[in-house]
């Protein structure tokens, strides 16, 4: 909604005062920042004029969606005009709220309301794999019903088979992307191509590396010959003490989330780990910047679409998702937020709208490099808390 | 009459209580409350499922001890940076705080005026600013580099001394206003006195300005100080990996850990800490007026 009409403020120059708060990844810390944008967020809506909390008709079983539907998203993860498409193609009045800043603080906002089956003002959020993974264990999600989504057929076979979600009863994948590493070709002066590279004592103090305990450590495990895709306390715990020996050197300048990306531009940041849309965005105002998937591998994250039991509108929620999964309409997402498609067979519509999104790697992959990426599996709450915990305690709390 | 008069001396008794009913309810609620709150989880353990945690009153104190074992580094980096930026705060705003009292004439206003205009601008936006103007890159770190007064990392973005200058920087406002308020109060009259009295300049400083500015500087000094220990942003865009402070480890606690007991344990423990300091510091100055 927000992006429909000129805001005052252009999102680019916003995105580089607040880094972190126009983030939408999984940062730690930076609370301020992410409640001015999320303030700034909300006034946009407000000038909009879409009023938030106005409550949708309960699902019925027959007829077609209509009525409201409360969608929650991270920043910068819209495409102009989209939502205007969807509310004139489907008849219903979509109110977009841009507050999904940090997957672990969103959940800590609305865990109480939902234990208690209290609306969250969202009938649709697209939290990141591993959380909606939890939101369902604990019994908070509706199953997407696969007559209110015919387009499912079209989303990527590894993903719809996916061990998290075999074939996504409960969470539809929005977009995945590759967590990699970027560098500043102008300040390495060299190309980066392996984990070690991190370690060069050239880049002593200007390497970073994200606080996210997935995020973070995931390549490492991949560079020491152990996988988070079938993670174990000891493989965890070998990729935290090196991380550890390599921050009581001085190697590593910083734990980030999302503020990579200024620090990485500017210089100083020579090497980060970074997510491959990010950097294709940077790309267009610093030619210098590069990503690579690691010899050893580079994770990938896949954020999902999700529906709270305490949505208002159900048959909505599954007709947007429905909507996104459209193969034409999708290629207009992904031209403007540059992640990796979920949907297969994507390169033709892509074609359309934007070919040189098309022809780029790092949102239209080759195989081998699919191949050597690798998610983190389903874990256990015990497990999430542990990996958090003890990579908490080198990050510096 | 006599009734009259009375009643009237009993409602007089009974307004001052009524005038400071809504202040004593804001205080109960936001203050009371949170605080017995904080400190019924900071003595609790954690049990139930790890995402939905169900906190049991345990009188475990020893919560405290892990937490300030395990964030002793981070605890007294807080102190020591908070303890350099109300320094250098004091410094840097007593020159100028005098200034304006005694020098400015007519600009007295302008000036004021001056000292308070950045913050018209969010602090988080002045603070981000600061890495760009210190940025490794940037001309300020060429500039020292050139002339050779860089420090060890070669850079100053990242460092203790970046998070100690945005320390400094965010909260000097809060030293200068409080030492211009007590400043301005002196009489010039007591300054002519001392010269009357044959006493040097430095002399009547010290003997005459310095002990009624005191109060000044108290209260400078802890407005400038408690909030600089909690501080996590200026640590936060400035610092790196070496310089976190303990507001980052609780806000880190409480927001990705939530591990609550600790992370309250950590919060009431500075609190106590910082109390015991200031009514140190009070007796030290000798003081109890502030301003």
């Amino acid at each position: 909604m927000s992006k429909d009409f000129p805001s005052p403020i252009d999102p680019q120059l916003m995105a580089r005062l607040t880094a972190r708060g126009t983030s939408r990844r999984r940062f730690i810390g930076g609370g301020a920042a992410a409640a001015a944008a999320l303030t700034l967020g909300s006034s946009f809506l407000a000038a909009c004029g879409s009023d938030s909390g106005t409550s949708s008709s309960p699902t019925e079983d027959s007829g077609p969606a209509s009525g409201t539907l409360r969608i929650s998203n991270w920043p910068l993860y819209m495409a102009d005009g989209f939502i205007a498409e969807f509310q004139t193609a489907s008849g219903i009045t979509v109110d977009y709220k841009e507050d999904l800043n940090d997957n672990e603080q969103w959940f800590a906002k609305v865990k109480e309301p939902l234990s208690r089956k209290q609306d969250i003002g969202a009938d649709l959020a697209v939290p990141t794999s591993f959380l909606a993974v939890r939101l369902h264990q604990l019994g908070w999600l509706n199953d997407i019903s696969d007559e209110g989504v015919p387009n499912k057929k079209n989303i990527r076979p590894d993903l719809l088979e996916a061990s998290v979600d075999p074939g996504r009863k409960f969470t539809a994948p929005y977009m995945s992307g590759l967590v990699g590493l970027a560098y500043n070709r102008a300040a390495t002066g060299r190309d980066i191509t392996k984990i070690d590279d991190l370690w060069d004592p050239a880049f002593k103090g200007r390497v970073s590396l994200f606080s996210d305990a997935q995020d973070g450590l995931g390549m490492i495990m991949l560079s020491q010959g152990s996988s988070p895709e079938n993670p174990t306390t000891e493989s965890v715990q070998k990729a935290v003490d090196l991380v550890r020996d390599q921050n009581d050197k001085g190697q590593i300048r910083r734990f980030t989330g999302n503020d990579y990306a200024d620090d990485l531009a500017a210089g100083n940041i020579a090497v980060a780990q970074a997510y491959s849309g990010d950097v294709v965005q940077l790309q267009a105002d610093n030619p210098d910047l590069q990503f690579v998937v690691p010899e050893s591998g580079a994770t990938t994250f896949v954020d999902t679409m999700v529906i709270p039991y305490t949505t208002q509108n159900q048959k909505a929620a599954e007709a947007w998702i429905d909507y996104v999964y459209d193969r034409a309409n999708y290629a207009k997402l992904v031209a403007y937020v540059q992640y990796v498609p979920v949907l297969s067979d994507m390169t033709e519509e892509l074609q359309k709208v934007d070919p040189a999104a098309a022809s780029n790697p790092l949102i239209n992959p080759p195989p081998d490099v699919l191949e050597k990426s690798k998610g983190w599996a389903a874990l256990t709450d015990e497990q999430t808390q542990e990996y958090n915990t003890a990579y908490a305690a080198v990050t510096g709390g | 009459m006599a009734g009259a008069a009375t009643s009237s001396r009993q409602r007089s008794k009974i307004a001052p209580y009524l005038m400071v009913l809504p202040a004593l309810a804001y205080l109960a609620i936001f203050f009371v409350v949170p605080f017995f709150s904080l400190a019924r989880t900071s003595l609790s353990e954690t049990g139930g499922s790890v995402f939905m945690p169900t906190m049991e009153f345990a009188w475990d104190f020893g919560n405290y001890i892990d937490a300030f074992v395990l964030y002793r580094d981070q605890i007294f980096r807080s102190f020591g940076y908070a303890l350099v930026a109300t320094v250098l705060c004091l410094l840097l705003a007593f020159p100028l705080a005098y200034v304006i009292a005694f020098k400015a004439g007519r600009f007295k206003n302008l000036l004021l005026g001056l000292v308070i205009l950045p913050f018209f601008v969010t602090f988080l936006i002045r603070t981000i600013a600061w890495k760009t103007i210190l940025a490794d890159e940037g001309w300020v770190v060429s500039t020292l580099g050139a002339v050779g007064l860089l420090p060890d990392e070669g850079r100053l973005l990242s460092t203790s001394w970046a998070v100690i200058g945005g320390l400094t920087y965010n909260w000097i406002i809060f030293m200068i206003l409080p030492l211009y308020v007590s400043l301005e109060k002196i009489d010039p009259r007591l300054l002519e006195a001392s010269k009357d009295l044959y006493s040097s300049a430095p002399r009547s400083f010290r003997r005459v300005i310095m002990p009624l500015a005191m109060p000044g500087v108290l209260a400078g000094s802890m407005l400038v100080f408690i909030p600089a220990v909690g501080d996590f942003i200026n640590a936060d865009y400035l610092g790196s990996t070496q310089t976190t402070m303990i507001g980052n480890v609780i806000q880190k606690q409480f927001l990705v850990v939530k591990d609550y007991p600790a992370a309250a344990a950590l919060s009431l423990g500075l609190m106590l800490i910082i109390l015991v300091g200031v009514l140190l510091y009070t007796r030290a100055l000798g003081t109890e007026d502030l301003v």
